[in-house]
């Protein structure tokens, strides 16, 4: 097998989404649910981003951090500092941050407006 | 072994610390599990399960190289390209620097591992057969033909893309039973292939069939005597 390694020919082309400047809002709920989680430390964001995979495609990645290596468009929003990365900014503008409390189920859930459909454990869309 | 030219075979490489993980979550099989030296089949499908295309992939260290089916490729970048997002994965085309064989007729006993010798790269297919990778140059020898490996794999019920693995069928009625794992988790199509397994209804599968017993409009691939067939049991 020749793996083109020593070949001329450069990686493919990537699409490259258009950067979209992301308005997203998070309701009272889980805005109660990140001052528990975050406590009196405001320094530490909430990354919401977007990875490939899950049963729709897209599959949401939330996580608290203190910083990242993406590149990220940085949203304050009642004191929270919330991090969204520009690869996925066109999969998430618009999106409400939103807390469910049920016992199965339950946790924070994304209320996106640019999914078309969502797979049944609300993790992933397309 | 008989060797047969299979001059439809595509070959990327895949680099970046994401591409496992990528990968993954895109298709069939469990792929996080691959290490160097090993290779394995797995499907990409649409969130409906039907097929995109079925590739082998070889973890070759630094990189994965990807085997997949010419005529698919297009249809695969533009499924996988905008799932990139922000993932440490770049794709490079190695195709025109090779030529693929693929070698069937064997006793070799399955195994994960593939071997690299002398621009010469052989994986072994939990199908049967074994996909060959040569450098171009490289001494290679077809000693057999496309119609002797379609009689193989109607005897052997072994599918193949472009003609029983397409975009009109889901993987399990394609017959790719193997390439579906039961329980690595989410990836594309995964639910509608899921709920299948556990109602025990896939609808259409792929068999053997003699030739007169066979419906034209099912053929997908017709030999001497027996046909592949995709229908309804």
């Amino acid at each position: 097998m020749d793996c083109g390694t020593c070949e001329t020919a450069g990686p493919i082309q990537v699409m490259q989404p258009e950067v979209v400047d992301v308005a997203l809002t998070i309701s009272d709920k889980a805005q109660t649910m990140l001052a528990d989680a975050f406590g009196d430390d405001r320094s530490m964001a909430l990354l919401v981003g977007v990875l490939s995979g899950g049963c729709s495609g897209y599959m949401y990645d939330l996580q608290i951090v203190e910083e990242t290596d993406q590149s990220c468009q940085e949203i304050t929003i009642n004191g929270f500092r919330v991090l969204v990365p520009n690869a996925s900014s066109h999969l998430l503008d618009g999106i409400e941050i939103d807390y469910v409390d049920r016992l199965m189920g339950g946790g924070f859930k994304i209320n996106n407006p640019n999914a078309e459909s969502s797979c049944g454990c609300g993790e992933s869309f397309a | 072994m008989s060797i047969a030219s299979y001059p439809d075979g595509h070959l990327s490489v895949w680099r970046g610390r994401d591409v496992l993980s990528f990968i993954d979550g895109l298709s069939t099989n469990l792929c996080l599990d691959l290490v160097e030296g090993q290779c394995k089949h797995t499907t990409f499908t649409t969130t409906s399960a039907k097929v995109i295309d079925r590739v082998m992939i070889f973890h070759m260290g630094g990189f994965v190289a990807c085997v997949s089916h010419g005529p698919h490729w297009e249809a695969l970048l533009s499924h996988i390209t905008p799932r990139i997002l922000g993932q440490d994965v770049s794709i490079t085309d190695a195709t025109q620097s090779n030529d693929f064989y693929v070698g069937f007729n064997h006793d070799n006993e399955y195994n994960s591992s593939y071997s690299s010798e002398n621009g010469v790269t052989i994986g072994s297919s939990i199908d049967g057969f074994e996909m060959i990778i040569a450098s171009k140059g490289t001494p290679m020898k077809a000693d057999s033909n496309w119609d002797e490996f379609d009689e193989w794999r109607i005897a052997q019920c072994v599918p193949w893309p472009g003609r029983e693995i397409t975009s009109k069928h889901h993987a399990l009625a394609s017959g790719l039973p193997h390439d579906v794992h039961p329980a690595k988790g989410c990836y594309i199509g995964q639910e509608v292939l899921t709920r299948m397994i556990t109602r025990g209804k896939q609808g259409r599968s792929l068999v053997t069939v003699p030739n007169n017993e066979a419906k034209a409009s099912e053929v997908t691939t017709q030999g001497a005597t027996h046909s592949l067939v995709i229908t309804r049991l």
